[in-house]
């Protein structure tokens, strides 16, 4: 029995998902670490793999009226300098791991990791991005936010993998992405926090934020960003503590290797607060 | 097992191995490459960096049935290439090796680094080495090198 | 342009490092080799009650104490006997030998190591030094739990305490350190012509021949240590090698086949030796005018479940935690705790760091209670020739740490940057001083080490230098070779020095203690000043050079009194840091050092050893948190345990002051673990100044920034 599958094209990839149930392998770079092998030794991975990096199909990067459309297997380094791409999301990829993993890693890696501290998981979030999954029955798309239901959890079939990612054209104006990394290079989240929004004349009309590695999954409420459209500045300036204050019970991080759960409440509901006063600055 | 084929420093080379092998194993113990070195195994350190495609890569996170088709460049092959001498060259005489265990994971980074940026400043050469680790130097050195080399390459 | 030895050279291993050619352990294929497994307790404390072990494959073995060979000791030799080579009873840490796996394929030790079944009848175990002094689970070592109880009085402390107008309190605390050498541990071990020869990446050949011989009941020369390339060691390769070879050892006499053991990362992080943790309560009397007239030092370190090195770590702390202050009136006890958690060893500085990191935040807490501008407390209190230590000893050297001051402070900015931020501002500056005495703490050169360096002249005319100290990266193979080719006049490439084979060359001591310049390295200069005469005469001719200690140094090792050190190395850094007021995170924006080594032999080569060891030091300092839960280390793998990047610290800048050292070779000293012990310090009190907090432990993460910032 053969350990993984190199299909030649997308519509084998299909077939080989569908018969053999291997796991989709694009980057590896979750893979082969959650499935670590010591020196002269195979990964301990449970299941065949389905390798997809290669794919060509799965690895352009373009854009129509619709959003950008990301392949599956393209290359966080690709997607950091496309032009396509909202510089939001292509800051925040170009702050993943480091040079010669983005050479491997992809989004689709990502977002099937579905770790609460993947970095471009909370960005695709806040850009209200989808995935496009694909099986030999066709095509669904999900929102992200619907796709990831927990920690190493989304609601993909076993005949399934993501073909693309779609982040849609129309963004609100303005973006602050800021990660806290356990260092500043080649380092994983100890919160991250993913904020968008769109002033006019003096009235928030969209407001968006989306915080990483403090719960279970990516928080984004869309109720309470719901509460802050419409306000005009003055009012988000006087409102200010009490939108921090209606956040709070939704950020729930928890202590580990990386961080403390303290640090990681009062850090993200900072930069909330930090996000409120720069769009207050109007600069 | 598999049988894969794949370039390995210029020359076509077909392996038969399970597809989930580590490449930076199967340089090490199938082609007794060892220039690639085993400092974490988990994609921390670069100490285990090849090219793929002309981009640098952690072999340790790189089973070897994905690479199928694929041009691998070890330090083994890259020493023998011009800007490889070049830049092994900048190390020696900028002083940016000391016990030399994370250094042909930094060369081949340097080599990738210097392929897109040609002459990179030094915040663009930091960036480029920021996914290899070294303990000994503090990488002040290792950076120097770097430049050096970028300077050669234009003949200056 | 710098001329004579300190001019740089390229280094002689450059080329074939940097070509991926340098073969290290792991890279040299051994025929027939049986890779070995190290089995280990899963508990802290208690009793082993049975060891199952599944049923071995053809060509497997498990090699545990029943196999060492007759009369061998199941105790590695360190400084004296040690921890057991394999425990078959008592368990004093989590992660202890129990025995050794071999066989042909890693794929089934793997699975055979995992399928050992030990039970154990579980004690309740000590990890804190709180917990080892309460002799928590009752005591592990004695009656109390201590290792090493010293005391050091200097003046009269009592009367300085009874004058005191007030006494200021504090406790600083120092966290576990990881070496992260680049390379993890690896050994190969072989029967060769009825001798055992052991190839390690290595720090000490000599201690490991030490170590391995008692427990094989073997000769000294029946066991032949050859040092293998070694990528990093940092003090993680002084002892630690002593413990893989040991059980590797045993199992070669058994199955009489090459066994190597290379460590996996993981494996490295969590059952490798680490850093002392320390604690240092300090209380410093004032007079009425906020003179400082006496200070009470209390020391302690977590010295973990055996004694390793760490009396000799503690000496070297208590001999450091006035830094380079002149304190009148001292009193110090200080304390190696028993713990249950693996033992602490060897890391670069040895205790000094801790000793000084103390020292200097605790000046720096004094300034601040007493609104004094830190940098002129400390300047007015800073040693000279002819001051006396705290182990009433002398400084015999001119100390040039004022010059040296003026010139940081100019390159750095710190008066303006010191006056323009406002203390709590965000930004900060932070300055370091200290020293490091090179050598062993002592009497110890002359009494135990008694270094001996050869050189001979072949029949063909080349020179050939025999020691055993290791080129780890700091760049021995180089200097050594510069210091004889200064001598004999000649190219220092045309000098041979081969990596350290205990059956060629003489015994010059360890690779620690930032000995290898300035005393080996002097015996190098002596050994090539006497074959010079013989350069010219025909057939093959060899010199000899051996230690003695420099006139007018006086130790009693008993009483602890005198010069704990023949020379020092002086140093100071200087940082600015930025802290983000969201998120605590903190920007380093500037590095500033500069140090006094006597003479350096390579200018490359000790500014790489001062940026390598300030960065380090900063990990240490900022970044490198290891923490224990439940006697295991909490972060264990590269993912969680943050050593810096290059994206993390800006360049060092980095400036020597000369002041030759008359028994140094051309007037050099210490200098690999001087280089570290400043730089956490330092960024300890940037911070300090940039969040006008008192920080009192370090690693100073964003989380303890926000602790303070919160609480105070
Ligand atoms: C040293 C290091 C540093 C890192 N730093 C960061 C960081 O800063 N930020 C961060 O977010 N992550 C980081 N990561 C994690 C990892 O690199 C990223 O999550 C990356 O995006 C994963 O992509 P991949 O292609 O390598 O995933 P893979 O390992 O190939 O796959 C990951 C998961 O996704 C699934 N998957 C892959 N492709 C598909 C598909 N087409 N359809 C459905 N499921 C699929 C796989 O089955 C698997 O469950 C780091 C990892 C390492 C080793
Ligand atoms: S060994 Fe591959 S990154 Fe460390
Ligand atoms: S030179 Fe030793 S790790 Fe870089």
């Amino acid at each position: 029995m053969t350990d993984s599958y190199y299909p030649k094209s997308l519509s084998e990839a299909l077939e080989l998902r569908r018969e053999t149930g291997a796991i989709p392998f694009a980057g590896g770079t979750d893979l082969m670490v959650r499935f670590r092998a010591q020196a002269g030794t195979l990964p301990k991975l449970p299941h065949p793999v389905l390798f997809l990096g290669h794919l060509e199909e799965l690895r352009q990067i373009s854009m129509d009226s619709s959003g950008t459309h990301i392949g599956a297997s393209a290359l966080l380094s690709d997607i950091g300098v496309s032009e396509h791409v909202h510089p939001m999301l292509s800051e925040t990829v170009m702050l993943m791991a480091s040079p010669p993993l983005r050479n491997l890693a992809t989004l689709a890696g990502n977002i099937g990791n579905a770790s609460p501290a993947g970095d471009a998981v909370c960005s695709l979030i806040a850009l209200d991005a989808s995935v496009v999954l694909a099986s030999l029955s066709g095509e669904r798309t999900l929102l992200l936010e619907e796709f990831i239901t927990g920690p190493g959890k989304t609601v993909m079939k076993s005949d399934e993998f993501i073909r693309e990612i779609v982040v849609p054209a129309d963004q609100p104006d303005r973006y602050w992405y800021r990660k806290v990394g356990t260092r500043k290079a080649n380092a994983l989240s100890k919160l991250s926090l993913s904020a968008m929004a769109t002033v006019h004349e003096h009235r928030v009309q969209d407001f968006r934020a989306a915080f990483g590695a403090v719960g279970p999954v990516v928080i984004r409420r869309r109720d309470l960003e719901a509460q802050v459209r419409g306000m005009t500045l003055d009012q988000l300036s006087r409102e200010t503590e009490g939108i921090v204050d209606a956040y709070r019970p939704h950020i729930i991080p928890i202590d580990d290797q990386r961080s403390q759960a303290v640090y990681r409440l009062q850090a993200s509901l900072n930069l909330l607060r930090r996000w409120i006063d720069l769009l207050m600055q109007g600069g | 097992m598999d049988s894969i084929t794949f370039r390995l420093n210029g020359t076509e080379v077909t392996i038969t191995s399970p597809g989930t092998r580590r490449l930076l194993d199967v340089l090490r113990e199938d082609f007794s490459m060892t220039a690639a070195k085993e400092g974490c195994g988990e994609g921390e350190c670069g100490a285990c960096s090849v090219l793929k495609d002309g981009r640098v890569v952690n072999s340790c996170m790189v089973p070897v049935g994905s690479i199928q088709g694929c041009e691998i460049v070890t330090l083994e092959g890259l020493r023998e290439s011009e800007q490889g001498k070049r830049i092994i060259d900048a190390f020696v005489q900028s002083g940016s090796v000391q016990c030399g265990f994370c250094t042909p994971g930094m060369v081949m980074a340097a080599a990738s680094l210097l392929a897109e940026h040609p002459r990179p400043s030094e915040a663009e050469v930091r960036e480029g080495l920021s996914g290899n680790l070294c303990r000994c130097t503090g990488y002040d050195a290792i950076v120097r090198g770097v430049i050096l080399a970028s300077r050669e390459g234009e003949g200056l | 342009m710098t001329t004579g030895i300190s001019r740089s050279v390229p280094r002689v291993d450059a080329y074939d490092k940097a070509a991926g050619i340098t073969r290290y352990i792991a890279d040299i294929p051994v025929a027939g080799v049986c890779y070995g497994k190290l089995v280990r307790t899963s508990i802290s404390r208690g009793t082993i009650l049975d060891i199952d072990v599944p049923e071995l494959p053809e060509g497997f073995w498990f090699i545990s104490e029943g196999d060492i060979p007759e009369g061998g000791r199941n105790r590695i030799h360190m400084i004296k006997e040690d921890w057991p080579v394999f425990t078959n009873s008592e368990v004093r840490f989590y992660g202890q030998t129990i025995g050794i796996l071999v066989g042909p394929d890693r794929e089934q030790l793997i699975a055979l190591a995992d399928a050992v079944r030990v039970t154990y009848r579980e004690q309740e175990a000590a990890f804190t030094i709180e917990e080892g002094l309460a002799c928590r689970g009752g005591a592990l070592h004695g009656d109390d739990n201590l290792f090493a109880d010293y005391c050091l009085v200097k003046g009269d402390p009592e009367s300085a305490f009874s004058r005191a107008h007030r006494v200021i309190e504090d406790v600083i605390e120092t966290g576990f350190q990881e070496h992260v050498y680049m390379e993890p541990q690896g050994i190969t071990v072989e029967e060769q012509d009825g001798k055992i020869v052991i190839h390690a990446s290595c720090q000490c050949p000599f201690y490991i021949r030490k170590a391995v011989a008692p427990s094989l009941n073997r000769s000294l020369d029946d066991i032949i240590v050859r040092q293998a390339v070694t990528g990093g060691g940092f003090g993680g390769k002084e002892h630690f090698p002593d413990i893989i070879a040991s059980a590797a050892a045993v199992a070669v006499t058994k199955v009489h086949r090459p066994v190597q053991v290379i460590f996996d990362r993981e494996e490295d992080m969590c059952y490798s030796t680490k850093r002392h943790p320390s604690q240092v309560i300090f209380k410093t009397a004032l007079d009425s005018e906020n003179r400082i007239i006496g200070m009470d030092i209390d020391a302690r370190i977590n010295a973990g479940a055996y004694e390793s090195c760490s009396p000799v770590v503690l000496q070297r702390l208590i001999f450091s935690s006035n830094s380079v202050y002149d304190i009148p009136n001292v009193q110090l006890r200080g304390r190696a705790v028993a713990t249950s958690t693996i033992p602490s060893d060897a890391f670069r500085g040895f205790g000094a760091p801790q000793g000084i990191i103390a020292a200097e935040l605790h000046m720096s807490h004094i300034a601040r209670e007493i609104g004094m501008d830190e940098v002129e407390l400390k300047r007015s209190l800073m040693v000279s020739k002819g001051s006396r230590t705290i182990t009433n000893g002398t400084i015999h050297e001119t100390v040039k740490l004022h010059e040296m001051w003026q010139r940081i402070a100019e390159v750095s900015g710190w008066h303006e940057k010191k006056s323009r931020y406002a203390p709590g501002s965000g930004r900060g500056m932070g300055a370091a001083f200290y020293l490091h005495g090179g050598g062993f703490t002592g009497s110890g050169e002359q009494d135990i080490i008694k270094a001996r360096v050869r050189m001979v002249k072949r029949d063909d005319g080349i020179v050939e230098i025999l020691l055993s100290n290791v080129e780890m990266g700091q760049g021995l193979q180089t200097t050594f070779r510069k210091i004889a080719a200064q001598v004999l006049d000649c190219d220092y490439r045309d000098i041979l020095l081969a990596d350290p084979d205990t059956d060629r060359v003489p015994d010059s001591g360890p690779t620690v203690a930032s000995r290898s310049i300035m005393i080996v390295g002097r015996l190098v200069q002596l050994a090539a000043e006497q074959l010079k005469h013989k350069l010219h005469e025909p057939g093959a001719q060899e010199s000899e050079a051996a230690y003695t200690q420099p006139p007018g140094c006086h130790w009693d090792q008993e009483t602890l009194q005198g010069d704990a050190y023949p020379a020092y190395g002086w140093g100071i850094c200087v940082i600015e840091t930025a802290v983000d007021p969201d998120t605590c995170e903190v920007e380093t924006l500037g590095v500033w050092t500069i140090h006094e080594i006597g003479k350096a032999i390579d200018e490359a080569i000790v500014h790489g050893q001062v940026t390598g060891g300030v960065i380090q030091a900063l990990g240490y300092g900022s970044l490198e948190k290891l923490e224990l839960k439940d006697g295991k280390f909490f972060q264990h793998t590269m993912a969680d345990y943050i050593i810096p990047t290059t994206l993390d610290f800006p360049g060092v800048y980095s400036e020597l002051v000369e002041n030759p050292y008359p028994y140094g070779p051309f007037g050099a000293k210490g200098l690999g673990e001087l280089v570290f012990d400043g730089a956490a310090a330092s960024y300890a009190m940037a911070v300090q100044h940039a969040v006008d907090r008192t920080v009192s432990r370090i690693p100073v993460t964003p989380e303890y920034i926000m602790e303070l910032k919160t609480h105070g």
